[in-house]
């Protein structure tokens, strides 16, 4: 689905950023995924390694991070983790896990940000 | 002699969308247009909807038609004669900030009071992205099954309003439309839900009043 464009975006931002600190080579990249972000992190891994190819960022390690869901309940103004349940994929974003109240806004967790990267570069000090 | 060095980016891929996205919205409030993102499955009734509401509703409507191939769904504004911006998105499955922004100079923002963008077809990828529209309508029928929305729950955590469509064939697909009603309430308590049928008309009104105090507030 859509994690061709995501992962067009991340290929650009790592090698611009590489480009700009005279890297001759990413080694690797860290991608974190909030997650409630409708992507698939294995699609979006194959995704980077496809697009990067010719580029600073062909063969490097694709780390891919989950940001963990959190909300705050309009109820009872908790803020922090979400409730989960492995059995019930959406609960996260129905219920309060503190007083299971349905009036809920999701603050974190739908990030795709690129966290960092390792580069190669020359050693101006050797 | 190399050496390693780690890079700190902390460069948000959604933000970057999130930013354009609020660029558009500025847009639109200075041109003074409400703006409608309508999303929903593939054959939901968005374009019929937009039809019936370019039809109806007393105001200067514009349309951007969003889709792999948009000319179809453009072509068939036309015929009202209300300004209409084809987008093709090609291989992609849902619209972007950056893509309504080049949509956007194409259309006589000065003539629009109401501008209705009609997304992709898909209830997955298009939620990612913010366009910069002041509400977001989902369109969804009974022929989609009537665990739709619950197979499908953040497209109904972030919409305004909700339409459950096609309600007059519930029954011959043996969808409960009471059960998806509930589900988007059970998601989405705010969200404005409605039971229509395009075909019959039911619920039309009721979806027009609802734009229409949205746009109000």
């Amino acid at each position: 689905m859509h994690e061709l464009s995501m992962a067009d975006a991340i290929v650009k931002t790592a090698v611009d950023v590489a480009e700009k600190n005279d890297a001759q080579q990413i080694i690797e990249v860290t991608i974190e995924i909030g997650g409630l972000a409708l992507l698939n992190p294995e699609q979006l891994k194959f995704m980077v390694g496809v697009l990067s190819e010719d580029t600073l960022l062909e063969g490097a390690e694709i780390k891919v991070e989950e940001i963990p869901i959190e909300i705050k309940c309009e109820s009872c103004n908790y803020e922090g983790p979400a409730g989960s349940d492995e059995l019930d994929h959406y609960m996260p974003i129905v219920k309060c896990p503190e007083c299971e109240e349905v009036s809920i806004k999701i603050i974190k967790g739908r990030e795709c940000n690129v966290k960092n990267i390792k580069i190669e570069k020359e050693d101006e000090d050797a | 002699m190399h050496k390693i060095a780690e890079v700190e980016i902390q460069h948000d891929i959604m933000l970057a969308n999130k930013k354009l996205a609020k660029r558009n919205q500025k847009i639109f409030d200075k041109a003074d247009v409400f703006t409608v993102d309508v999303l929903g499955a593939i054959g939901s009734g968005k374009t019929s909807l937009i039809e019936n509401l370019i039809e109806k509703i007393d105001y200067k409507i514009g349309v951007i038609a969003g889709d792999v191939i948009s000319r179809f769904d453009a072509g068939r504004f036309e015929k009202y004669n209300v300004p209409v911006v084809g987008l093709n998105t090609g291989k992609e499955c849902h619209l972007d900030a950056h893509l309504v922004e080049h949509a956007l100079g194409d259309l006589p923002l000065g003539d629009i009071e109401l501008l209705f963008i009609e997304n992709v077809g898909n209830l997955i990828c298009p939620v990612d992205f913010d366009l910069g529209a002041h509400i977001r309508m989902v369109v969804i029928s009974v022929s989609e099954g009537d665990d739709t929305v619950e197979k499908h729950p953040l497209i109904f955590k972030d919409a305004d309003i909700v339409i459950i469509n096609k309600v007059d064939i519930a029954e011959a697909v043996g969808a409960d439309e009471n059960k998806m009603f509930e589900d988007v309430k059970k998601l989405n308590p705010d969200a404005v839900v409605i039971k229509s049928s395009l075909k019959t008309g039911e619920g039309l009104d009721e979806i027009i009043e609802n734009i229409k105090k949205f746009m109000n507030e």
